[in-house]
């Protein structure tokens, strides 16, 4: 579903991404890691569409489509999700409203018919009762005054309602108690299903305790230079990154 | 008459029009004063401080001349469109200026509140109205509001009596309706609660099509001991219109006013809040919300005076202006030396959607006494690029994204308006402004 090939990315004059190469199939968990200044953020924003990085070689084709060629909202359409690393305060627009929105322009781009109040009201409900979530969510502006844990399982409310195909979570992990991380990894695998593919981008081999992934891959340097099973992040627990001779760049 | 006005305000006061005699003693004498003070202070140049960023050039350009008695007959049905939807209030209509009963709705008004046309009480009881009218602007008045005083012959009374409250809200619409020249209709309005007193004013400023017009209104406002007065004005007035309005206001002790002030609508608006504390203990809260695109002009001054101890203010106005617009905020708080316990706060943040759109802002604070609270602040920006792409990722498309950002930077004051009926009304027209915005 989706297929990366080449890719090569500059922010400002800086190449960052030097010739990436990944394949993710249908109902795939994969998961990216790699030091800091690796490019795995990076990748995540590229993909998503991100204004400040410039694409200088490679292709990325999603569900069939040349993906650098879409606008974030055209991309969202085709059902790509990414859980932001830092996920933006919206001081006073509504979550239930902007995710009444976010989904209806989905529905509408695809051709199906938009969700009226009362239907909407009741995916809400039913999707924080997956997730465990208190409704008190649904009232507050948009990540407004939430805490870190908060604001994550926001972006992973959002994932479920707006049930994309392919997941990419930046760095969910990252600041998270271990409460708030089994939480969200809870709500990670309760949507992990056949039809929708997952990639974790971490620095951590913790979450993978909680998220199994089918497959791991190292970023270094800009490049995918080890993949294998989840046995890979236990090695990279062991050894640390320098053993495959990708050092910290910061 | 030998009192006309030397400046380019004379047609005005044409000789046929409204200020001709009105049969009492004091009202003619008061007119006849605010005659001469219109024409001994001449136009207001961009020189002094009060016009220092808004000209008055276009205005006088445009020969305005006083609405003449008669004007085209309405249905209720007319005003339909205009009304709130599902807004139950005492209603009072003026069109062009002027009371119009057959399409106000004042039947079943509750013990303690008066409702009514001004030149109707004028003539009925002006005892009523003796003390009241110039009774918080004063007898000398800066040019619009003594143009307005020089030309009155209507507007609306509200009058409140001690300990009366009154749930439903009491509704006053300004429409203007286009005629065959450019008409100036100068309404003024008297509202006054007694001690103890509770009410809620909507002062809504409405047109039919987007004829070329003024309105230049005053509004004087008591509050008694302890009275409480939520007051919202919503300007949408026709795309071509100029808007002026003077609001004067004086709050006895413990009184608590607020006002909530949305400008939607005009080419050119002025607003003047002046709020004179006339007792201990009284809290005044000043909400704004203003828009402005291509060929608008949105102009809100302030003056707080907080000349007593113990009294609070708040100032909170929030503009996004866009394509050419253009907003200028000038707000003064002013704390006399026995004014101790002050508590002040005033804040103006504007929100730039093109790089054509301009403002002005210009929040000042006076203190001369040493144990107050007193904060100031005001910004300009624009979209968070961060805020705008979070939206986009999730499917949403930039111009909806950004309109989502623009409202949820003005629901804090669309908030305040009550009941909901209105704020929806409100919310919605904002949108529709926002959608039909040029995007850069």
């Amino acid at each position: 579903m989706l297929s990366i090939k080449g890719l090569k990315a500059n922010v400002g004059d800086k190449e960052i991404l030097k010739g990436l190469d990944l394949e993710i199939g249908r109902g795939e968990v994969h998961a990216i890691m790699g030091p800091n200044g690796s490019g795995k953020s990076t990748l995540a924003h590229v993909l998503s569409g991100r204004e400040g990085y410039t694409v200088t070689g490679g292709s990325v084709t999603f569900e069939g489509q040349d993906l650098l060629d879409l606008e974030p909202e055209a991309r969202a359409h085709l059902g790509l999700f990414l859980a932001f690393q830092y996920p933006v305060e919206l001081p006073g627009v509504n979550n239930t409203y902007f995710l009444k929105a976010a989904l209806n322009a989905i529905r509408k781009a695809r051709g199906e018919p938009e969700l009226d109040a009362v239907s909407f009201l009741r995916l809400m409900k039913e999707k924080l009762k997956v997730l465990h979530l208190d409704d008190s969510l649904l009232k507050r502006p948009v990540n407004f005054g939430f805490s870190g844990g908060e604001k994550k399982r926001n972006e992973i409310f959002q994932m479920a309602i707006l049930e994309p195909k392919l997941a990419i979570l930046d760095e969910t992990d990252s600041g998270l108690d271990i409460d708030a991380l089994r939480i969200v990894a809870d709500g990670v695998n309760a949507l992990r299903s056949p039809e929708r593919s997952v990639i974790l981008v971490t620095h951590y081999q913790r979450l993978l305790d909680y998220i199994q992934p089918d497959y791991v891959h190292v970023l270094a340097k800009g490049q995918i230079i080890r993949s294998g099973g989840k046995e890979l992040a236990l090695e990279l627990e062991d050894k640390g990154y320098g053993w495959l001779g990708a050092e910290e760049a910061a | 008459m030998n009192a006309t006005p030397g400046n380019g305000f004379a047609p005005w006061l044409a000789d046929d029009g409204p200020a001709a005699d009105t049969g009492l003693a004091w009202l003619d004498s008061r007119r006849a004063q605010a005659r001469a003070q219109v024409r001994d202070q001449g136009i207001p140049t961009t020189k002094q401080e009060a016009w220092r960023y808004t000209s008055l050039t276009r205005l006088l350009e445009q020969g305005f001349t006083p609405t003449a008695k008669a004007t085209t007959p309405l249905e209720p049905r007319d005003l339909e469109p205009l009304l709130v939807p599902g807004l139950e209030a005492y209603r009072v209509v003026l069109v062009n200026g002027r009371f119009v009963p057959g399409l106000s709705d004042l039947q079943h008004l509750p013990a303690g509140l008066r409702v009514g046309g001004l030149a109707q009480i004028l003539k009925s009881d002006p005892d009523a109205l003796k003390d009241r009218l110039n009774g918080v602007a004063g007898e000398t008045q800066p040019l619009f509001a003594a143009l307005n005083t020089a030309g009155l012959d209507d507007g609306v009374v509200v009058l409140l009596e001690r300990g009366a409250q009154v749930e439903r809200p009491i509704e006053l619409i300004h429409l203007s309706v286009g005629m065959d020249e450019p008409r100036v209709a100068q309404p003024r309005h008297v509202v006054a609660l007694e001690a103890g007193a509770q009410a809620s004013l909507i002062e809504r400023y409405v047109s039919l099509g987007e004829a070329l017009y003024c309105t230049n209104s005053v509004l004087e406002l008591s509050l008694g001991r302890d009275a409480v007065l939520k007051h919202q004005r919503i300007q949408t007035e026709s795309a071509n219109a100029f808007h002026i309005a003077g609001l004067y206001l004086s709050l006895g002790a413990g009184s608590r006013y607020q006002c909530v002030n949305v400008g939607l609508g005009a080419s050119w608006a002025r607003t003047d809040l002046n709020v004179r504390f006339a007792g201990e203990h009284a809290e005044c809260d000043l909400q704004g919300l203003y828009l402005a695109g291509d060929r608008q002009l949105m102009d809100f001054h302030l003056d707080v005076d907080h000349r007593l101890p113990h009294c609070s203010s708040r100032e909170n106005f929030k503009g996004i202006l866009y394509g050419k617009g253009r907003a200028v905020f000038d707000g003064r708080v002013y704390v006399a030396k026995d004014a101790q316990r002050t508590d002040a706060a005033m804040s103006n943040r504007n929100l730039l959607l093109s790089e054509g759109a301009e403002v002005d802002t210009k929040p000042q604070l006076e203190i001369n006494a040493d144990d107050v609270k007193c904060s100031h602040g005001t910004t300009v920006g624009q979209i968070e690029p961060e805020q705008l792409f979070y939206l986009r990722s999730r499917g949403i498309s930039a111009p909806l994204a950004r309109r989502m950002l623009c409202l949820g930077f003005a629901g804090e004051i669309l908030d305040c308006l009550t009941p909901d009926a209105l704020r929806d009304q409100v919310a919605e027209q904002v949108g529709s402004r926002l959608e039909q915005a040029p995007i850069d």
